[in-house]
């Protein structure tokens, strides 16, 4: 198998959590015997190359994170200017969000499922998970826990040739988490987690508070 | 206020107005954007607008001002050319850029894990869409939306429904 991946976020790839993601996934791939060629979107020069692997390739993976509910503008805008292929060619997605909850994701994926359809390809599935906000914020050498598990699922993808349902669904973790668990983290997010986006905050040489209102 | 935000090159969300306009009963207050002609960037997925200078977008283009009608608006109507069944990217752009209307902190709402509104007032939310829009994943989408920014979905009506759209406008 070789694989063409393409980084799908808006967001330079020094800074972007799917590129991370990516790192992980791209190393179980090679494990497994399948090499791999990578691209990204961010910057509008690198279209052009893209659109060419995209063209000249098989067997595509993009990532990338969710925006407000489905794909980034910009991943649109990239697609848009995709030509229509045959179904020799797969695509598959690895779908990533801040959200802890694999219901979070339920929207984007819904979309991923029909777009080959539209590109004349065939789909090799969505793998989802959430709750990967952290990797941009917790130090370099912590980075391989959040992303360890994808290292994991380049080399199923490999063994079981797509992203298959059941597997999707274990790595996905829970749709919505159990009561208990909700009022655990309700409080967190008043108390622990708050007070971590005022540190990362005061890092990033902010001035004012989180929930600052500019224009009241 | 009714903000209606139009990113076709033909300017279609006009019909809409038209159609409020023959009607008296509807003449309430909106404002008409015609974005096609904006220069709109995409969100740079930077997290500025939650961590480094909360409330603002760091990119100066055409877009503050819209954004600042957005805080103040009672339904936002989004008028837009469809691609792959969604909204063109142009109207995804947009949506995209609301995030500095949230902040960065987390809170359950009912069955929702969602980010803390900014400001007290948000907008319900709804989709005028042409040619072949997928109807069900636009309305879900419209919903989600919704959610996101605490408001209503109005619903997602395509061109030739949009008697129906200025319905819910008052």
């Amino acid at each position: 198998m070789h694989a063409i991946i393409i980084n799908g976020s808006p967001r330079a790839e020094k800074y972007s959590n799917t590129e991370k993601i990516i790192d992980a996934f791209a190393e179980g791939l090679s494990e497994a015997g399948a090499s791999s060629e990578r691209y990204a979107i961010a910057n509008k020069s690198n279209w052009e190359k893209t659109r060419t692997a995209y063209i000249d390739n098989e067997e595509i993976i993009i990532a990338l994170p969710l925006y407000v509910e489905s794909i980034p503008g910009v991943l649109l805008e990239f697609l848009e200017t995709l030509p229509v292929k045959d179904t020799n060619t797969r695509i598959s997605f690895i779908l990533q969000g801040g959200f802890a909850e694999a219901s979070q994701l339920e929207c984007g994926v819904e979309f991923l499922k029909k777009l080959p359809s539209y590109l004349g390809v065939s789909y090799g599935g969505t793998l989802i998970k959430g709750d990967n906000f952290g990797i941009r914020v917790v130090k370099e050498e912590d980075v391989i826990k959040l992303t360890g598990p994808y290292k994991e699922m380049g080399k199923t993808f490999v063994k079981e040739n797509g992203f298959k349902e059941e597997t999707v669904k274990r790595f996905a973790g829970p749709e919505i988490f159990p009561f208990y668990m909700r009022v655990m983290l309700s409080i967190m997010f008043k108390t622990f987690a708050k007070k971590k986006y005022a540190e990362v905050a005061n890092e990033w040489g902010s001035k004012r508070t989180i929930d600052y209102k500019p224009w009241v | 206020m009714i903000l209606l935000i139009d990113t076709t090159k033909e300017r279609l969300g006009k019909t809409t107005l038209d159609k409020w306009e023959e009607t008296p009963k509807y003449k309430s207050n909106y404002e008409y954007i015609n974005a096609s002609e904006l220069n709109i960037s995409h969100c740079l997925g930077c997290n500025f607008c939650w961590l480094k200078t909360p409330g603002e977008c760091v990119v100066k283009d055409d877009y503050e001002p819209i954004l600042k009608k957005i805080s103040v608006a009672d339904q936002v109507w989004l008028i837009t050319d469809t691609k792959f069944g969604f909204v063109s990217y142009r109207t995804k752009n947009i949506v995209d850029r609301v995030m500095p209307l949230v902040t960065m902190n987390i809170h359950f709402v009912k069955k929702q894990m969602r980010h803390v509104p900014r400001y007290k007032k948000n907008p319900d939310w709804g989709v005028i869409y042409t040619s072949e829009g997928d109807k069900d994943y636009l309305s879900k989408w419209c919903e989600r939306v919704a959610i996101n920014f605490a408001g209503k979905s109005l619903g997602a009506y395509g061109i030739d429904e949009t008697w129906e759209a200025v319905k819910c406008m008052q």
